[in-house]
């Protein structure tokens, strides 16, 4: 019988009598570090806000211009009588030199640990906080992750002492982290802005001290034309948002916090500014067939083979600067590839993914005439190199065109252009036209890419041959939802394959537009050979795809299987479905749809997995794509349920969604003083990408 | 399996409504290696007088990783956590030992009352050991 019994302070009725309780000592828990503070002799001073979380009234002029040298002070009002010395605690004197380009910043290093096994990947990535500045402060971190990512643990670690995150509905959680942080406990904050775009805050860390914390994942690999993919993303790309919009996330200068008007901003660094943050990746691969190649072309790397199936690389350490996403490719033995089911059973019941193979059949069938219409971004983040890749795409895509095809070329920035009024015929005049034209694009000026979106998809749709429409962009807007909402409105008969270009692109838009718009996804990558992406592109198009694609899972008993709108199949592009199973099953699966209009069908072995412990995970990537799932139907036909929905499974699943977060608190000790600055962690703009024509100088309600 | 009850009561003093306190829960093996548990520890009395905020690891190195929870119970405040070590024998702690601290929001109006269970206890071959749970609030710093 459980019994309740009140008592003055907090005891427990026990069986035997208490031990002498554990006291903790916290001085031994967390590492001391002296606080940086460097003058500058006769230098000019400059007194502003480099995190942009302190009061307008504790800023003050601290000296005159002279030109060359600019002094950052972060300066807090305190209390005349009890002033410390200008390097003890509570000071809040940051005194940084900017003219050797180096910007302390409370995010010291980023390590990432990542395995892969078949085609998913388990990943660590441990974010090391330092506060080197002569005040408490809160570190705010707006950072990426892969969008397909299914967060599933978060730790924050003081010293040895390490605290489990709860996973907690999104309100409760922040209410939880801003309770701690104003009563002084050091506490941090996991939220997500968007499904590949997370915020981290920690709040109460004392001068030079350290505080760690472990985010891990599961994802699915992709895989294309024969090479499997895996991503880690380092920087969030500066974005543009429509006017009037402010739930966007927006890019503005190092120290000009607020000025963005969006709900989620993040700062960039000045050309030649660096902070101290450095990355370090390490990644083992268990393909379990033969890995034949492998490239890394965004990282120097080094690689060893333990054996065939094995693959293990690591950043250098040359190459630590976390400004583009790291992209590992490697290819495995041809002939093994075949589509295969994974299964894991626990007390919740079956779970399975299914990585699903186009059938060969497809690669001797040739295509019908298609109208090509390339949809090109110049906005001002693909200026340079993007918008080159981009053309240099576009016109290899040109000189593939084949006699009967059709083609239109439009550009869009801030308003849309295009080559004609209607689609040119594929003659050789026509292709010249068409790249006379593309010569001629730059990139400047905003994106607005509804209106790339209704040119490419409002006109008149050509009977006689298929629509494919190449959308090539870097991705960089905070309106996301509003651009897959007019796809899905507009996309009729079209297919959409999206380009990603650039070196650090959005991925969770160029992957959905992809998807709501029934085609594929391509990266073009700042280093990539971007003829070679194009005809990558043109032999998957030269084959008709399996449409109209159902599935009979045997005897599984097979229930809510996402994607829940079953894709096209497309050469050298699998798809990975994930669903529940109530049994196992030996009766193969079987697979059918359409090529060309004639009916095909084909047969995947199913049983028991034999490897079940290996696939702990598959719960959660089931819970992950069905959040994603339903995260699309909120875009498309909104509903209130929905969020609820959305928000249950991550709850049930402990995962990171729009409506749940982590948060970690150590109530175990109160640090003193006042509430400190917070400092949003400034980070590079992405290689490749110009600050002058991404991050704007004003308040982008200046701008308008 | 062991059984605790017990209440915190309402620190006076703060402005705040809620407070942060930390309880210490322990794992009493007497004389027998300890390599695994399992325990139950709840808020009886609702989310208003308490909310779970971190799980920390204990002070033996054989369970120094955070446990692991349920996400489902949590949506109860109820933790069932639970963890195992592969360590030696002679790794292993025996006694009273502190395998968890759990961090919590704490209303000042209404006293948490809380329950603690332990579901099992076993030594590094699986086999189950007597053994008993315990808790207590730690004194903030």
């Amino acid at each position: 019988m459980k019994s309740k019994i009140p008592l003055s302070s907090l005891r427990f009725k026990i069986a035997v009598p208490l031990a002498l309780a554990i006291t903790f000592l916290w001085s031994g828990c967390t590492s001391q570090r002296p606080v940086s503070v460097t003058k500058l002799p006769g230098a000019q001073t400059l007194v502003a806000m480099p995190g942009g979380g302190l009061p307008e009234s504790s800023l003050a002029p601290a000296g005159e211009s002279i030109g060359f040298d600019e002094l950052w002070i972060i300066s807090r009002a305190v209390d005349s009588e009890s002033q410390p010395a200008e390097d003890s605690p509570g000071t809040g004197a940051l005194i940084a030199e900017v003219d050797n380009k180096e910007i302390p910043m409370p995010l010291k290093h980023t390590d990432v640990r990542a395995s892969v096994s078949g085609y998913i990947g388990s990943v660590e990535v441990v974010q090391q906080f330092l506060n080197p500045y002569s005040g408490k402060i809160e570190a705010v971190y707006v950072f990426p992750l892969p969008h397909n990512a299914a967060v599933n643990e978060f730790i924050m670690t003081i010293g040895e002492r390490r605290i489990r995150g709860i996973i907690r509905e999104r309100k409760e959680a922040e209410q939880i982290y801003e309770e701690a942080k104003r009563q002084g406990y050091v506490a941090s904050l996991l939220t997500e802005e968007r499904p590949n775009v997370f915020k981290q805050s920690v709040a109460n860390i004392e001068p030079g001290k350290e505080i760690d914390v472990t985010i891990r994942y599961f994802q699915t690999l992709e895989y294309a034309d024969g090479w499997y993919e895996f991503v880690f993303p380092m920087v969030v790309g500066p974005r543009f948002n429509p006017p009037g919009t402010t739930s966007g996330i927006g890019a503005v200068a190092r120290g000009a916090a607020g000025t963005s008007g969006q709900q989620t901003e993040v700062q960039y660094l000045k050309p030649g500014e660096r902070s101290g943050h450095d990355i370090s990746l390490r990644l083992d691969v268990d393909a379990g067939v033969a890995i034949e190649e492998f490239r890394c072309a965004t990282h120097d790397v080094t690689h060893e083979s333990p054996s065939p199936e094995r693959l293990t690389v690591a950043l250098k350490p040359g190459d630590s600067i976390p400004n583009r996403d790291f992209v590992l490719r490697y290819r495995v033995a041809g002939e093994k590839i075949k589509s295969d089911l994974v299964t894991y059973q626990d007390d919740r019941g079956g779970y399975f993914t299914l990585m699903l193979y186009p059938p060969k059949e497809l690669k001797n069938l040739t295509r019908q005439p298609v109208e090509m219409v390339f949809v090109l971004d110049c906005s001002g983040s693909m200026n340079g190199r993007p918008i080159a890749q981009a053309k240099a795409a576009v016109a290899r895509g040109l000189k593939l065109l084949q006699p009967g095809d059709s083609f239109q070329i439009i550009s869009f920035s801030i308003t849309a252009s295009q080559l004609g009024p209607t689609p040119l015929e594929a003659t050789p005049e026509n292709i010249q036209r068409g790249l006379n034209y593309l010569d001629a694009l730059e990139g400047e000026g905003g994106t607005m890419m509804i209106e790339g979106i209704k040119a490419a998809l409002d006109f008149p749709h050509d009977p006689e041959r298929l629509r494919f429409v190449c959308f090539l962009t870097d991705g960089y807007i905070g309106n996301e939802a509003e651009i897959l909402g007019e796809i899905h409105k507009r996309l009729g008969a079209s297919r959409i394959f999206s380009f990603g270009i650039g070196s650090s692109v959005n991925r969770y838009l160029i992957d959905h537009m992809a998807k709501a718009g029934r085609g594929a996804v391509a990266y073009l990558g700042s280093r990539d050979n971007a003829a070679s992406i194009m005809e990558d592109f043109f032999e998957r198009i030269s084959h008709p795809g399996l449409t109209d694609i159902a599935v009979d899972w045997g005897g599984m008993q097979v229930s809510e299987v996402f994607p829940r709108e079953m894709p096209d199949l497309f050469v050298g592009r699998p798809v990975v479905l994930t669903g529940r199973f109530q049994r196992d099953s030996n009766v193969p699966i079987l697979v059918s749809g359409k090529v060309a209009g004639e009916p095909l069908q084909f047969s995947i072995p199913a049983g028991p997995d034999d490897t079940n412990t290996t696939h702990r995970c598959l719960p959660s990537i089931w819970a992950r794509m069905k959040i994603a799932d339903l995260a699309a139907q909120s875009i498309y036909e909104p509903n209130a349920a929905v969020t609820e929905q959305i928000k249950q499974v991550a709850l049930d699943y402990g995962l990171m969604s729009a409506f749940t977060a982590f948060v970690a608190v150590d109530s175990t000790r109160q640090t003193e003083g006042e509430e400190g600055a917070t400092v949003p962690v400034a980070v590079p703009v992405p290689e490749g990408v110009k600050y002058n024509t991404t991050v704007p100088e004003k308040s982008e309600s200046q701008n308008e | 399996m062991a059984l605790t009850c017990g209440r915190l009561s309402a620190q006076p003093g703060a402005d705040a409504a809620v407070q942060f306190r930390a309880v210490d829960i322990y794992v009493d093996s007497k004389e027998q290696p300890l390599a695994a548990y399992q325990l139950e520890f709840s808020v009886t009395n609702g989310a208003s007088a308490a909310k779970i905020a971190g799980i920390e690891g204990g002070e033996s190195l054989a369970f120094s990783e955070p446990p692991f929870y349920d996400p489902r119970a949590i949506q109860h405040e109820r933790v069932i956590i639970a963890a195992f070590s592969t360590n030696a024998v002679s790794n292993l702690p025996k006694g009273k030992t502190r395998v968890a601290t759990i961090h919590l929001q704490t209303s000042r109006v209404v006293e948490p009352e809380f329950e603690l269970k332990l579901e099992v206890a076993a030594d590094l071959n699986g086999n189950r050991i007597p053994a008993q749970a315990t808790a207590r609030e730690r004194k903030a710093q």
